[in-house]
């Protein structure tokens, strides 16, 4: 069992704070681990990196082999990057990078070095943040409620298939596609048939939980020139197992629901303005008033709300 | 009776449900406010107990339900009444997936539509759902009626052991093992006397009877690709 939420902002806006209150709501759905995908004022040029190194004592050799790869591949650091001062082993870091002469070639050669350093997000706009530990504790360790955006996810787990550990919680990039991510609530049970077709095309896994291949199997949809909307409805017929997780990028936030119809999602959107979750208890946290709510509860369900306008197209 | 209020909020829910016990047991009926959509109001209340919800409730209300009367102004979410033996709960809204999961007595009338697997593994009681039950509802139901007012989803019904759904209007599909029959008067007339009772009479339904078809209650393995869906 976890709990996800989404929520959109007609203009940007105090959306950590509203992620924690929806994830705060979500609590008893899961609090090993809690992670936000948050949409700030995109950049024009150069992306915000957030990544994760088990090792704090050796975090500043491992920048400097970080930046030695970027300089190779043309870019450098914008600035200094922040990292958390708490007194954990493991430390989360931000950077802001000039645009690589080759997205791609880029992130896989960063890659070779995820045991030193993981990236958890490349975008414009996105920054995937998630440690161990409830909504609050993280929130309150990475400053979440303070974070001004136009969008964003959140997800509380309870880790059912796989190891706790800060990495391997929510939401997961779509890797090598900028901006894209994921959070999910469910099982996948193909898992291993799919992440072994995966790798042998390339696609590199971080972690043993099974919602990072949604992520992976969206990026191989999108490489092959797939929308997000066809790819979230073919995945309904590809993937098995119970799901419902949601898909977001900087001009829009979309779902799916497998075909069983197992996993709730509800959803409440007014004045250009939406909060999605996992249960009608998060959404009242955003709208404590007497606004309607929509259930999607049916089966085999897609959706896209596009972020200027909020406009769902089913 | 007089009626006294109980406010929910953030407390801790078994405190809420220990304080609407405690006016209860005074002679009161209780009106829950500030309800939050939380899980777990209202669960094991006894026979006579009178208890409305402002607002939206979230899992398991009223679930236990040994004889009380439970009224919810708007929404609830999972498995309302969930294994109730007996008493009668309203939803004035929309009722979440799994409505009256397990029950084995009483009634749980839902004015707007029901999620999936409504009356799931019903042993006994009425549900009534004015608006739709949704995706195979009556799913694994071993007694009891299902009866709904404006239609159903895909799958009514699939793996009826026993129990009836009734469905006025549209069904999308049958699930497996179920079939639609015709009804006896007398039936119908049951049915219509229940409804009238509420305030729903109208003898012009169309009903659809949907009962199992009985293959699976001797389920052999080698048939299994013949249940399969996918």
């Amino acid at each position: 069992m976890c709990g996800i939420a989404g929520r959109i902002l007609s203009a940007p806006g105090r959306i950590g704070d509203d992620l924690v209150d929806l994830m705060e709501a979500q609590r008893h759905r899961g609090a090993d681990s809690t992670g936000f995908a948050l949409y700030g004022e995109p950049l024009e040029t150069g992306y915000i990196v957030r990544a994760m190194a088990p090792e704090r004592d050796k975090l500043s050799a491992d920048l400097d082999d970080f930046l030695a790869i970027l300089r190779e591949n043309g870019s450098d650091f914008l600035a200094d990057p922040t990292y958390d001062n708490a007194d954990t082993a493991h430390v989360s870091v931000r950077m802001t990078i000039k645009d690589p002469k080759d997205f791609v070639t880029w992130s896989r050669q960063a890659d070779t070095m995820c045991e030193q350093l993981e990236i958890q997000s490349v975008g414009r706009s996105l920054e995937i943040v998630k440690d161990l530990g409830g909504a609050s504790e993280v929130a309150e360790k990475h400053n979440i409620r303070d974070f001004i955006g136009t969008h964003g996810l959140g997800h509380a787990r309870l880790a059912t298939e796989s190891s706790v550990s800060p990495t391997a919680s929510h939401p997961f990039w779509a890797r090598l596609f900028p901006d894209v991510a994921i959070v999910h609530n469910g099982q996948i049970t193909d898992y291993y048939t799919w992440r072994d077709r995966l790798e042998r095309k390339g696609y590199r896994f971080m972690t043993y939980n099974d919602s990072e291949l949604i992520a992976v199997w969206i990026a191989d949809q999108m490489a092959q020139g797939s929308s997000q909307a066809k790819a979230m409805k073919d995945s309904i017929g590809q993937i098995d197992g119970v799901f419902t997780y949601l898909l977001c990028d900087t001009d829009s936030m979309g779902f799916a629901k497998d075909r069983w119809a197992i996993k709730p999602l509800v959803v409440i959107e007014e004045n250009g303005q939406m909060a999605v979750a996992t249960e009608e208890q998060a959404v009242r946290m955003v709208y404590p008033g007497n606004e309607d709510i929509i259930n999607y509860d049916g089966p085999s369900m897609t959706g896209t709300w596009q972020i200027s306008s909020v406009r769902k197209a089913a | 009776m007089s009626e006294v209020v109980v406010t929910a909020g953030d407390s801790p829910i078994r405190e809420v449900n220990i304080e609407i016990r405690a006016r209860l047991a005074e002679g009161n009926s209780v009106v829950v406010r500030d309800t939050r959509s939380r899980h777990n109001l209202g669960v094991g209340l006894p026979a006579g107990a009178k208890v409305r919800f402002e607002g939206s409730v979230g899992y398991y209300c009223g679930g236990l339900n040994d004889g009380a009367f439970i009224e919810v102004e708007r929404n609830a979410g999972w498995s309302t009444g969930e294994a109730m033996a007996t008493g009668e709960i309203i939803v004035n809204g929309y009722a979440g997936m799994s409505t009256g999961a397990s029950m084995r007595g009483g009634l749980i009338h839902v004015k707007g539509d029901a999620g999936p697997r409504c009356g799931v593994a019903m042993k006994g009681g009425d549900i009534i759902v004015e608006g739709k039950i949704g995706y195979m509802s009556g799913f694994m139901a071993h007694a009891g009626r299902i009866i709904a007012l404006s239609g159903a989803d895909e799958a009514c019904a699939d793996s009826l052991w026993g129990g009836e759904v009734w469905v006025a209007g549209p069904v999308e599909s049958l699930g497996v093992d179920s079939k639609i029959i015709e009804p006896e008067p007398e039936e119908v007339a049951s049915v219509e006397e229940l409804l009238a009772g509420r305030g729903l009479g109208d003898n012009s339904r169309e009903w659809q009877k949907i009962v199992s078809a009985q293959k699976l209650w001797h389920f052999e393995s080698r048939d299994a690709s013949a249940w399969l869906m996918i």
